[in-house]
């Protein structure tokens, strides 16, 4: 319990109908006890899972997949029957809609969505895409929906001929309310008084609903009338045994179809009236080897709690459901890193000259030439091509460079990581999605997932400051998924990274997954130390490696494959990896540079490779980057 | 079928032949790796036991012709072939008489132009120089040629030496047992019998001795088993054997080189079913020279507790394209047991324990396992 004198950290999401349940929280005597920051439903998440709030007013969805959390009784945003605020509309009958346009980040709303739309047994889901509030409604029409949200839902009212109002839905579904956000904090972070403030502060806000439908409506175009209504008749601030039983239907249905974590409904102070319970580990690694989504407060317990044996045996469990033919794939490809200049100085990276470093270099088109006609003989399919963040490559080198490559050899352009995509992007102040609908215009086909590193800010900070954020790392992602280039996920971790900081990257790589759909494969390993890099190893080994990505096959249950890292890992330990979750061994190497750098040097031919699979016990195929089998598995 | 093993091993009861050859056969090694490491713990908990020791190899000059060996050269004076001066030999240790080995091991070719006298002055001169140095020295194999080239029984061969200053045998020269496959890889040396017999002496004057089995190339997993039943049927006898070390074979420079070596999951699976076998055998050593300190590290959650010392200056592996470094330091040795999330034990070369090493510095995982372990009977750590 945080019995400090320091305040507590609180967050909120900012929407009006959460302005009754926060309001009063900026005055005493709550303001002496906590500081309450305004944020956006995503952001809300990140600070209570990355422990940057001690407690939340956030999207029930997001408290789920954090997990293990806590709810203030009492105090909700809810509705019982129709909320007006989250609606399917369509031209047509809701049944016959193909398509619907939504917004994806807006994880409550999307399993409701789901939920009622699955409920009603149709033929078959709707497509869902993702689009802003503005272009969901602009796409309306025939067999197109759109699920509108908040604000522009209320803009709407009266505008299609058919509605599905998903509170109205729900209530006729189920009979019981529904409740969307909740003031969520972990176990123990909020005392029995503080759950007083809140609920106090509720109280005072019900109050002074007309007058914040009245600031409102002076701000938007929608009527005072219009907004009181909702505040008082749609909206629901309750959270008692009734909303309790809604929620907890919510998380079931929610559960059994994948959408999101199993996750029990618990109030801080059922943990005071009957001390808090813990689920055994079996029942956890039960689930888990079902297949089962789970919170990243479960992701945790795995990777601290089981055992080597449960967790690999639990993620073969998974890889064998996923990937039925026994079969495990690689792909011949070379990494070719066009350039060793880069101006972020990463402190774990040994590869990297400084602008003007005698040692610098750019790969000249002659020796390029040699390099990718000796993976067109080996019978290579694809090129990995990355580099330093040079500060004189403009786009159009890239661009005719691509084209080139094009044009001279038949391989795949598997080719810049989100931290050059942005590199590029500054340098040109062009957009993202401009760059990359240039680079894709020039032959780009895929983009590789390095640098994500740890997607978590703290760290990047501490190892790698000039970098992107998580946030664009993940925001160069979601444009380039949208585009319908795909592209794989990666981690490495073993740095100032802890348990939490590993769960949350992928937990995040998850969501976007459930957004976008656009990863293929993730691989994981860990800082390779060695001479030229400037920061101490932490977590590291290579039981924690079989362990790491055990936990990743498990909790990524939205991926399709899994790959282990041999080029950091060494081949032996990479072949070890085959029986802990992986379903693919990467790449038959010519050349990696910035692992070798830092001392990793493996070699390992195509022969080689088939023959470690085959000992570990499956049918090897080579594949291409979109893991399509290229040869008959044997 | 791994059921009926399950029942047997929590009765404690021993495994046969057939049940040996399940497991080798079982698909699912990591469940053959859980087995195995119940028994470990069992046995040891999470204690692993390392010591300093430095290996020493006077001569590669060997009259046999073993097709696995790239170490060897069958004559003195062919290219490669060398032999220490006695004092060379000693000066390896002198070298390092400020961070001083506890034990020296000394695995030879078998040199038919040294007389007894070079061995037993060569232990003598190590105990002048270290007192308290363990001198490990000669295989079987060795004992077996001195004693049908000097004219002596075995006995007295190991009596002799034992005098010079020999504290115990190492466990080289066992390669596979079954005269099918010793007879096509190491026609020339001493059979399994002899090898076998030479141990039941050593046994027999109380002197503690280690098994091999040099596996991955071209026996068969019902020729492993036979072996692992051979070692265990002699070690009901007297109890002798300390420990025995699975050793992968390596192909490169030897007569066996168009063959693959064995994978690593191969290595984790031998380590894991000799655990199981060999119940009387108190440990099982993960020799990180054979499969790399990366590998050796999953081994000790896969039924190893031991993962050798040191080494400092290893030659037979090395001949063979193997990868590992030459030699593991103290501390990094400490730190690739915590890293699996065992205990580190120095040991001296009869396993008494000379430093437990804390847990300290341990990946967070493994800590928290640990804690969790405190409680839970039996359960398996990673």
């Amino acid at each position: 319990m945080n019995n400090s004198g320091e305040r507590l950290r609180a967050a909120a999401v900012g929407y009006l109908n959460a302005r009754p349940l926060y309001e009063g929280l900026d005055r005493e005597p709550a303001s002496g006890r906590l500081r309450l920051d305004c944020a956006s439903p995503s952001e809300v998440a990140r600070r209570v899972a990355e422990g940057e709030a001690d407690f939340a007013l956030m999207p029930v969805a997001a408290a789920a997949t954090i997990g293990d959390l806590r709810i203030v009784r009492h105090c909700a945003i809810g509705a019982r029957g129709a909320v007006r605020s989250i609606a399917i509309v369509a031209e047509q009958p809701i049944d016959t809609l193909d398509e619907l346009a939504i917004d994806l980040s807006s994880r409550t709303s999307v399993v409701l969505a789901r939920l009622v739309l699955r409920a009603r047994k149709r033929q078959r889901e709707p497509r869902l895409f993702g689009a802003t509030a503005k272009e969901a409604i602009a796409a309306v029409s025939g067999a197109r929906g759109a699920l509108v949200i908040g604000d522009p839902a209320l803009e709407i009212e009266g505008r299609f001929p058919h509605v599905l109002d998903l509170g109205l839905a729900w209530w006729e579904l189920t009979g019981l309310p529904f409740v969307f956000a909740a003031w969520c904090g972990r176990e123990g972070a909020l005392s029995a008084s503080d759950e007083s403030l809140l609920v106090a502060a509720k109280a005072a806000g019900l109050g002074r609903r007309d007058a914040i439908a009245d600031e409102h409506a002076a701000r938007s175009s929608l009527s005072s009338a219009s907004l009181r209504a909702y505040l008082h008749d749609a909206i629901r601030y309750d959270l008692g045994d009734d909303e309790r039983k809604g929620l907890e239907r919510f998380y079931d249905l929610a559960a059994g179809a994948g959408l999101l974590p199993r996750a029990r409904v618990r109030f801080f102070d059922d943990d005071r009236r009957n001390g808090a319970t813990t689920p055994s580990l079996d029942s956890l690694l039960g689930r888990a080897a079902d297949g089962e989504r789970l919170s990243a407060a479960e992701g945790e317990r795995l990777v601290s709690e089981a055992s080597l044996f449960d967790l690999g045996l639990a993620a073969d469990a998974v890889r064998k459901r996923k990937h039925p033919h026994n079969v495990v794939t690689y792909i011949v490809d070379r990494n070719v890193n066009y350039t060793n200049v880069c101006t972020t100085s990463c402190r774990f990276c040994a590869f990297y000259r400084p602008p003007g470093h005698p040692e610098g270099y750019v790969l000249t088109r002659e020796e390029l030439a040699k390099k990718l006609k000796e993976v067109v003989d080996a019978g290579g399919v694809q090129i990995l091509l990355q580099g330093g963040l040079h500060p004189d490559l403009r786009i159009e080198w890239y661009e005719d460079l691509f084209r080139w490559i094009k044009r001279e050899f038949a391989l795949g352009l598997h080719a810049l990581s989100p931290e050059e995509i942005l590199h590029i992007a500054r340098l040109e102040s062009l957009g993202v999605g401009k760059v990359l609908g240039r680079l894709r215009g020039a032959g780009l086909d895929s983009v590789p997932g390095g640098g994500a590193e740890i997607l978590v800010d703290r760290v990047r900070r501490k190892i790698a400051r000039a970098k992107c954020t998580s946030d664009e790392w993940i925001g160069v992602m979601r444009v380039a998924h949208q585009m319908g280039l795909r592209s794989s996920a990666t981690m490495m971790y073993g740095t100032v990274d802890t348990v939490q900081d590993r769960i949350a990257h992928l937990i995040k790589i998850r969501d976007l997954q459930d957004e976008t759909g656009g990863f293929t494969a993730f691989f994981c390993w860990d800082f390779q130390h060695e001479k030229g890099t400037h920061i101490e190893p932490g977590d590291n080994g290579t039981v924690l490696y079989l362990r790491q990505q055990a936990t990743a096959r498990i909790l990524l249950d939205n991926v399709d494959h899994v790959g282990a890292s041999w080029v950091t890992q060494g081949p032996e330990v990479g072949q070890v990896a085959l029986r802990f979750g992986a379903d693919d061994f990467g790449s038959v190497m010519f050349e990696e540079n910035v692992v070798s750098s830092a001392g990793t040097t493996f070699c390992m031919n195509a022969e080689a490779m088939e023959r470690r699979i085959r000992a570990a016990g499956f049918k090897a195929a080579r594949r291409n980057v979109r893991y399509d089998w290229l040869t008959l598995p044997g | 079928m791994l059921d009926t093993i399950v029942q047997k091993l929590q009765a404690g009861e021993r495994l046969s032949f057939d049940d040996g050859l399940a497991l080798f056969r079982h698909p699912d090694v990591v469940s053959i790796g859980r087995l195995a490491n119940e028994v470990r713990e069992r046995l040891h908990g999470d204690r692993t036991y390392f010591n300093r020791n430095m290996r020493i190899e006077v001569t590669n000059v060997c009259v046999a012709s073993c097709l696995f060996c790239s170490f060897a050269k069958l004559e003195e004076g062919a290219p490669g072939a060398h032999t220490m001066r006695i004092e060379e030999a000693w000066r390896e240790l002198e070298a390092r008489m400020d961070d001083p080995p506890g034990e020296i091991h000394i695995v030879n070719g078998l040199h038919p132009g040294l007389a007894f006298s070079y061995y037993e002055e060569l232990l003598a001169g190590f105990k002048r120089i270290k007192p308290d140095v363990h001198m490990k020295c000669f295989t079987a194999v060795e004992i077996h040629f001195f004693a049908t080239h000097y004219g002596m029984t075995y006995r007295e061969v190991l009596e002799r030496l034992r005098r010079a200053g020999l504290d115990s045998l190492p466990g080289g020269g066992a390669e596979i047992f079954h005269p099918s496959v010793r007879t096509r890889i190491a026609h020339d040396k001493a059979t399994a019998d002899e090898w076998l017999e030479v141990h039941r002496v050593a046994h027999s004057l109380g002197m503690s001795t280690n098994a091999t089995m040099l596996y991955g190339h071209i026996e068969t997993f019902e020729h492993r088993v036979d072996h692992l039943l051979r070692l265990r049927a002699l070690q009901d006898e007297r109890g002798g054997f300390q420990a025995f070390i699975p050793l992968a074979f390596h192909p490169d420079g030897n007569g066996m080189r168009n063959l693959p070596a064995p994978t690593a999951i191969d290595a984790l699976r031998t380590v894991a079913v000799s655990r199981l076998m060999l119940d009387n055998v108190p440990h099982i050593k993960a020799y990180w020279v054979s499969m790399t300190p990366e590998v050796a590290q999953i081994a000790l959650c896969f039924g190893a507790d031991d993962i050798d010392g040191t080494i400092v200056h290893e030659t037979i592996y090395r001949a063979a394209g193997s990868r590992s470094p030459g030699a593991l330091t103290a501390a990094q040795i400490v730190r690739l047991i915590q890293e699996a999330g065992r205990v580190p034990v120095e040991r001296s070369s009869l396993y008494d324990v000379l430093r437990e090493h804390p847990r300290a510095s341990l990946p967070e995982a493994a800590v928290n396992v640990r804690e969790r372990k405190a409680t839970k009977h039996l359960e398996v750590l990673s």
